[in-house]
């Protein structure tokens, strides 16, 4: 019995907090090893630095239009039926070059606006930057790109009008800017309007060499509507004018005579509308080069072209391949990080084959200089042997010998350029590959440490353990079976299903558990099971995630959204219900004060809510809702004012409550005090959800209610059940919701809630709050149950399975017995989650490092790993164990 | 409630018939089962012909289901309608020979109903799949001949040995009936379909991925599984 007690005491504690403690290092270890900051070389490329080619060859311009077109995808720009009947006149003309440039996922805006402007592959670090916008470490402004190089050119000033992240990017590059946020989606002209206005007046003057346009407009329709929205083709004829505007102008304007003007889009657009994964539809974005005096290339290309399904016309080139080619038609130093090849169909602008051949050796050149400061000087070493034995560095050292017979050719006169070709087309390959060269010690000491958290983890649960052994095989067949799936890139792009299904056998398990004790009639008994998996059901159908099956129908395409009524309805009955269990939940105060406050937060949510949805998605908000809208005496209220006062009106009520149940006084006279947060909860998860979202914390409770009515499920739930259903309740919850582990599903259009000024912390718990919303309300729910079982088994005495005991009231009445039963109910709580946490975070590291070198790693593995971190650091340690520990603190404080 | 064959029910039952009569009514009130109502597993004749042919028929239904797996796979509607009527067949077949009965009035009627019965149950089984998550709008006809396929390899037989006994059945749904062929293939079919599913989400755009080839699959390959090993390895025990 002391062996039992040492055990059941400190010693699993420490275990447990050793395991805890492990998780949050073992990642940062890992990330730090697997997503490295790669070395980047300082300062402006010159052309005085490199001498031995002798002066640069002439450029045939000296200004600059760089126009981005969000998500243009290629086919808008050059099949049939597109609107850009103007470009692809030009096309025709030989007075515009089409290209399809490749873009590398994370196919988001400012990654690819790096790799544009620095020729360089982003890290994948940069898709955590894009979120975090405010980042000083995602800014440009010290780097090396053609915006710094137009800039040292010094023959004029530099111009931009557009979305804003260049201003974020490249702080105080520009002269004149307006920057323009993409806010809200819903909003296709505005946004766009506010960038045209500017050009007219712009190309009359004469001071600028560089003007950057980014028209976010395009990526609004796609995002809403789909690349074949009705307003697509508007938008793209609107484009279209503004491309004529421009090219009119360089054709008839002395001043802009020698002016290249290159439309492109950052990234493309899946059949869904949306961008940040690698399908052909996102990878594949447009690149058009403009000018009157590219018709000396004489090209002449077909234009429009057929449909392709892959979506590459014309030459495919990379993304980063914008920079050296910029360089050369503008007469600059290729920038220093740049990982592009200057697009060969430019050379026919130099006549003379020496210059040709010096514009390459110069791109090779400064590829060269990164693998040397790569790999150092020894890859360069002329003995084969010194390095050649690992064959990692393989590829590093052909590179290497390869920039050898190319110097050497070049100094014996002439130089070849299909060779020279060649090989950077070589050194891209190679380079953008180890675009990170993982630290692999760094990747084993990570894997060790989590490693070591989950024994530390599965030795602290079993010390714990409340229940008999047998009962942890539910939950380590979901542990074993999710960390076999890690190593599947369609598991986990499908992860959603793997919830949904051992979710319902789960449930189905309980049902048959319960006609086995047989404690309630059968009848119940099926009716709730029944219950329990039909409510499961529809919230698997409510949105559909992931990968293969994306685009078909769920129930919030073909129901809510075509049908805005029900919508409201649904979000009106869901309001009413979170109303009533708020008066409920706040009973123990004076009846007038908690149907007032009850009555002004619920009131306050549902009007921001419609305002919201009123800014975001006006074709889902109904006269009906508008109406109300106006009736509200707040009308005029901001939409940051209107989120403020629900945040301000939840935080007094939560600190009411918190306050009564710290001085034991029971804020509802027939539940627990946890009850009355989790309604508080809910409604700061109703305001964080998109509207089509609302519905399902109806749901949610409705479950939540199945699973806690004792009686009902014939016997309840014990403490191990409560975690297992926590756990699988809390994904199919975070994937119900549209979540996935795809960086495109990541939601942001709650993260700027009450948000006046950009503030990293806010938004970030926003944007957490916004998207594991589903997640957080389980983890305070399971809160709930607990300290319900504990009040529940209180008073008896070691009475077994029995559930039938009195649900509250006033006192929890704690014998003995029943503290001795509560004790470590939590801990051992905590140490299932913690091995599930530890358990799967060994899993997708070991994924992570085992397919490092696996097409999917950038794509799959590395979007997995960063939600890993959410899913660890956010979800577990800080909503399960923190905010889950304090509800239940408070929660056994209020029973005693 | 009539009971199919009594005959083969007292074999079944351990108990008399008052604790039958108890065991009903507490199926079908509200009050609480009585967890002594204990089923006795299913014996084979012990003729040493039974015996030694014992294996044959999972071992053709396990042939049938693979010869017919090219057809299910291009065209899984008229494929399992055809097969149904065969599996039914098969099954009625093999529990007329093979279960041990004192006596056999009746038995064609008993093997009929055991057939109709599993038909009737087969809606509840297709709203129970749908619950696991079977395409509810689509697919229709699918699912449905997939259920009416889990009926008549796993419920059959047990409405063949059990009837309409309610006691029986409570003692099955809550799955604390021993292991024999009958409630291993229960056991083993379900969970097998179940299993079916897990390969769907791969990206391998394979035929057999469609709706419902990799359920049956699971369903015949499980089912031939738990009775084979509920009939033989694992008889007379319980969970």
């Amino acid at each position: 019995m002391t062996a039992h007690s040492r055990r059941d005491g400190t010693l699993s504690s420490v275990f447990l907090l050793a395991a805890n403690i492990l998780i949050p290092a073992a990642i940062f270890v890992f990330a730090t090893g697997f997503f490295p900051y790669k070395p980047l070389l300082s300062g402006l490329a010159t052309y005085d630095a490199v001498t031995e080619y002798g002066d640069p060859p002439a450029a045939p311009f000296d200004r600059l239009v760089f126009m981005v077109i969000d998500a243009l995808r290629s086919d808008f720009v050059y099949a049939e039926n597109s609107g850009f009947e103007f470009t692809q006149s030009l096309i025709r003309d030989g007075a515009a070059l089409p290209f399809t440039a490749h873009a590398t996922s994370p196919t988001v805006t400012m990654p690819r606006l790096k790799a544009i402007t620095t020729g360089s592959i982003p890290s994948f670090l940069d898709v955590v930057l894009n979120l975090d916008e405010g980042d000083e470490s995602s800014s440009l402004a010290s780097q090396d790109t053609w915006l710094a190089q137009m800039k040292a050119k010094g023959t004029g000033k530099l111009v931009m009008y557009g979305d804003d992240t260049w201003l974020k990017l490249f702080p105080g590059t520009f002269d004149r800017a307006d920057g323009t946020t993409s806010f809200f989606v819903s909003d296709f002209t505005e946004v766009d309007n506010n960038v045209t206005r500017h050009i007219a007046g712009e190309l009359k003057n004469d001071d600028w060499n560089t003007m950057v346009l980014h028209y976010l407009g395009l990526d609004h329709i796609g995002h809403k509507g789909g690349p074949r929205s009705p307003h697509m083709v508007v938008k793209q004829r609107e484009m279209d004018g503004i491309v004529r505007q421009i090219y009119t102008a360089i054709e008839s304007q002395d001043h802009l005579h020698s002016t290249l003007f290159v439309v492109c889009g950052d990234h493309g657009m899946n059949d869904a509308g949306n961008h940040g994964a690698s399908s052909p539809g996102e990878t594949s974005p447009a690149l058009v080069f403009m000018s009157p005096k590219l018709k000396a290339l004489e090209s002449n290309l077909k234009s429009p072209m057929p449909e392709d399904e892959s979506f590459q016309y014309y030459s495919t080139v990379e993304q980063s391949d914008v920079a050296p080619t910029l360089a050369a038609l503008l007469g600059f130093p290729v920038p220093k990080n740049n990982l592009g090849a200057l697009i060969p169909h430019f050379l026919p602008f130099w006549a003379n084959k020496k210059d040709q051949v010096q514009l390459l050796m110069r791109n090779a050149r400064q590829i060269r200089d990164i693998v040397l400061a790569v790999f150092g000087p020894q890859i360069f070493e002329s003995n084969p042997d010194a390095n050649a034995a690992t064959e990692s560095n393989i590829d590093y050292r052909e590179l290497a010998l390869g920039w050898e017979d190319l110097a050497n050719s070049y100094s014996s006169g002439g130089g070849d350029i299909p060779s020279i070709e060649k090989w950077l087309q070589h050194a891209q390959g190679v380079l953008s590959s180890m675009a990170s060269n993982y630290d692999t010690s760094r990747l084993f000491l990570g894997q060790a440490a989590a490693g070591a958290a989950l024994v530390a983890a599965i030795i602290a649960a079993v010390w714990c353990a409340r229940d008999k052994l047998v009962s942890f095989i539910p939950l380590s067949g979901i542990v074993l079976a999710y960390g076999v799936m890690m190593f599947a890139s369609s598991y986990v792009e499908e992860e959603h299903h793997f919830w949904y299904w051992a979710t319902t056998a789960w449930f189905a398990y309980l049902g048959v558990r319960g006609l086995k004790r047989g404690n309630a009639s059968a009848a119940r008994q099926i009716l709730t099971t029944t219950a329990l998996l039909l409510t499961t059901r529809i919230i698997r159908s409510w949105n559909q995630t992931g990968q293969k099956f994306a685009g078909e129908p769920d129930i919030v395409k073909t129901y809510l959204n075509t049908n805005p009524a029900l919508l409201w309805c649904l979000i009106g009955v869901t309001y009413l219900w979170a109303h009533q269990s708020l008066i409920y939940g706040l009973s123990g105060l004076p009846m007038w004060f908690s149907f007032t406050t009850a009555t002004g937060l619920v009131l306050a949510a549902f009007t921001f809510k419609v305002a919201f949805t009123l800014e975001d998605a006006p074709e889902l908000v109904t006269d009906f809702a508008r109406y109300i809208l106006k009736l509200h005496l707040t009308h005029s209220a901001t939409l940051i004012t209107r989120a403020r006062a629900v945040f301000i009106g939840l935080a007094l009520l939560t600190a009411i409550t918190v306050l009564s149940m710290l001085a034991r006084r029971r804020i509802s006279l027939n539940q627990s005090g946890t009850s009355t947060l989790l309604t508080l909860y809910t409604l700061l998860a109703l305001t964080q959800s998109r509207p089509q979202n609302i519905p399902l914390y109806l749901l949610h409770n409705l479950q939540h209610l199945l699973l806690s009515s004792a009686t009902s499920l014939g016997t309840s739930l014990t403490p191990t059940e409560i975690t297992t259903s926590v756990l699988l309740l809390q994904h199919a919850a975070f994937f119900a919701a549209g979540g996935a582990n795809s960086v495109a599903s990541v939601d942001l259009s709650s993260a700027y809630n009450g948000v006046a000024a950009y503030s990293v912390e806010a938004v970030a718990v926003l944007t957490f709050v916004g998207n594991w919303a589903g997640a957080v309300w389980w983890a305070v729910a399971g809160c709930v149950m607990l300290v319900g079982w504990r009040e529940r088994n209180g008073g008896t005495n070691g009475g077994g399975t029995n559930g039938g005991g009195t649900n509250g009231g006033g006192n929890g009445g704690n014998g003995g017995g029943g503290r001795e039963k509560g004790k470590g109910l939590w801990k051992a709580h905590v140490a299932v989650l913690t091995v599930f946490v530890a358990g799967s975070v060994v899993a997708v590291m070991a994924a992570c490092s085992a397919l490092r070198t696996h097409l999917f790693v950038w794509t799959v593995f590395s979007p997995k790993y960063l939600y890993c971190i959410a899913w660890s650091l956010g979800q577990h340690l800080v909503v399960n164990v923190l905010v889950g520990g304090v509800v239940y603190w408070l929660g056994v404080r209020e029973g005693k | 409630m009539p009971l199919v064959d009594p005959i083969i029910m007292s074999t079944t039952l351990a108990k008399g018939a008052a604790a039958q009569a108890q065991a009903q009514v507490a199926f079908s009130k509200t009050a609480p089962v009585s967890p002594a109502t204990t089923l006795r597993p299913v014996q084979i004749r012990p003729t040493p012909l039974a015996q030694a042919t014992r294996p044959r028929a999972p071992a053709l239904l396990a042939v049938l289901f693979i010869a017919r797996f090219r057809p299910l796979v291009t065209d899984p509607v008229s494929a399992m309608a055809t097969a149904l009527p065969f599996v039914a067949a098969l099954q009625v077949a093999y529990r007329r020979g093979r279960v041990r009965t004192r006596v056999r009035p009746n038995a064609v009627a008993t093997s009929l109903l055991s057939l109709v019965l599993s038909l009737l149950v087969s809606p509840f089984l297709y709203a129970a799949m749908i619950l696991f998550g079977a395409p509810f709008l689509t697919h229709s006809a699918h699912t449905f001949l997939c259920a009416a396929h889990l009926a008549v390899l796993t419920l059959l037989p047990l409405f063949f040995v059990h009837g309409v006994d309610g006691s029986a059945w409570a003692v099955v749904g809550s799955f604390s009936a021993p292991l024999d062929e009958t409630f291993g293939g229960l056991l083993g079919g379900m969970v097998g379909a179940w299993l079916g599913a897990v390969p769907i989400p791969l990206d391998w755009d394979r035929e057999w991925q469609r709706w419902p080839v990799t359920i049956l699959c699971g369903l015949y390959g499980g089912y031939v599984l738990g009775r084979v090993v509920g009939g033989t390895l694992v008889w007379g025990k319980s969970f």
